[in-house]
């Protein structure tokens, strides 16, 4: 499993300032290879996207791509979809 | 013209005579008119006099403001006095708000984000309460809820919807985003949100950010005691990194010159419509077109002088309360600006020509 993200926006509204990680989550330690696929899996972004997204003032939007047997799917997150503990993960990647 | 001396204090648009029309033909006039054009001038003064206690003064209407849009926040506060800031101390992790560090009247923590956030929290508060009559970003007293070191190497600041969060930067890009205008532009964006709000995208997103920028450079230049000619008018002065070659994050006064660097190219900031940039990013440019409003902002305050907090950050406050549109556009604003500046100058007065001039020249007529 092939994570991307990608990262815009924000108060500086600056690309230079803009995150692009890709992560292969077989790479990873077991624990962390474990929260990874929990978080990122494709129904469970699916569902964040439909989340409300609340007030986005200044705030990021993610686009995460995940590439898992040869299948690719791309999701559209605004920062306020994502939980705290995901956006831990991101960045910790 | 309207000689008429049913020419109602309830309705001062009927009257349309000038009053140093009326003063020419009571000097000059036949005893008769002479009289009428006294008695009409008495009755201008009067209306004058009633209209300055009516906007108290540039201050919110004693009346609340009704509309879809409008809410208890544009009405003028009540027991309004004192700041209730509560600074929280993410530890550089998402979860928001963290770990309080600071409540209202304690003594400095140590924490030098926490509290820059604290003052500065302050110094935002006294604009909006002291010059605006304002209690706090909702109108209402809320409680000023920010958390410092939001998540790590964070290269953002932002309003949630209820509190502010400062990322401490990647130190490559950004350094910090704890400075007094990138504050007061955050809670400023609480202001915005709860005075009908505008919709964070195009042309009402650019306004929405510009609104935010102007109260942000209002409170740095209030604290700082700086009159217009004296304010450097930079939005995020020194939170770039060392590294990069730029003064701050955007200008007011000169859009598009704020950095000029390798890893950040050019300030994209136009300043006139001719330039206004058509993009689906940012919420389809909000932080790029803003530049347009914001020079507008700057050229009514430098041809007016003084005090830039003052008349025109009461036009462009009481233009926000009574906007009553989350849609609008920059053309829509402008309108709202001079109907402001109508309110608290007078129509024809100085600060109206000044403030049509201002949007002409970011090529917006009104």
């Amino acid at each position: 499993m092939i994570i991307e993200i990608a990262a815009q926006g924000g108060f500086g509204g600056i690309k230079a300032a803009n995150l692009r990680k890709t992560i292969d989550v077989s790479d990873q330690p077991e624990q962390m290879r474990q929260e990874l696929a929990e978080a990122f899996g494709p129904d469970e972004l699916a569902r964040l996207s439909r989340q409300p997204c609340g007030d986005c003032a200044d705030r990021l939007t993610y686009r995460i791509t995940v590439t898992e047997d040869r299948e690719t799917r791309s999701f559209t997150l605004r920062e306020a979809q994502i939980p705290p503990d995901m956006l831990d993960l991101i960045d910790q990647m | 013209m309207c000689f008429s001396l049913n020419c109602s204090h309830h309705h001062p648009i009927a009257c349309i005579v000038p009053p140093y029309m009326l003063r020419v033909l009571a000097l000059r006039g036949d005893p008769k008119t002479a009289e009428m054009a006294r008695t009409l001038l008495k009755q201008t003064e009067k209306l004058r006099d009633e209209r300055a206690e009516q906007t108290r003064a540039g201050l919110p209407p004693s009346e609340p403001i009704t509309g879809a849009y409008a809410t208890t926040a544009v009405s003028p506060a009540e027991g309004l006095c004192c700041p209730d800031r509560r600074i929280h101390d993410g530890q550089f992790k998402a979860a928001l708000p963290g770990k309080l560090v600071r409540s209202e009247g304690d003594g400095p923590t140590g924490i030098a984000d926490a509290d820059t956030a604290y003052d500065a929290a302050g110094q935002v508060f006294a604009l909006f309460a002291e010059e605006y009559g304002r209690n706090s970003l909702d109108g209402g007293g809320m409680p000023l809820v920010a958390t410092v070191h939001h998540r790590r190497d964070y290269n953002n600041a932002f309003w949630n919807g209820t509190q502010m969060a400062y990322g401490t930067g990647d130190g490559k890009v950004f350094r910090t985003f704890l400075e007094l205008s990138v504050i007061g532009h955050e809670m400023a964006h609480g202001v915005i949100q709860h005075s009908g709000g505008l919709i964070y995208e195009n042309q009402s997103g650019a306004l929405n950010e510009s609104i935010a920028d102007v109260f942000g450079s209002l409170a740095l230049q209030r604290a700082l005691g700086q009159e217009v000619h004296q304010a450097d008018w930079l939005v995020g002065r020194g939170i770039l990194g060392p590294g990069i070659n730029g003064a701050a994050l955007r200008s007011m006064k000169a859009p598009g010159t704020a950095y000029s660097d390798d890893l950040l190219g050019q300030d994209p900031q136009p300043w006139h419509m001719d330039h206004f940039v058509a993009t689906g990013d940012d919420n389809g440019g909000v932080h790029i077109n803003s530049g347009i409003p914001n020079h507008a902002f700057y050229l009514f305050c430098a041809y007016l002088g003084g005090r830039a907090w003052e008349l025109p950050g009461r036009v462009w406050y009481r233009a926000l309360q009574t906007l009553n549109n989350p849609m609008a556009s920059f053309s829509d604003w402008a309108d709202q600006t001079m109907d402001a500046a109508i309110e608290l100058a007078g129509r024809g007065s100085i600060e109206t020509v000044m403030l049509r001039r201002a949007w002409k020249l970011v090529g917006i007529a009104i």
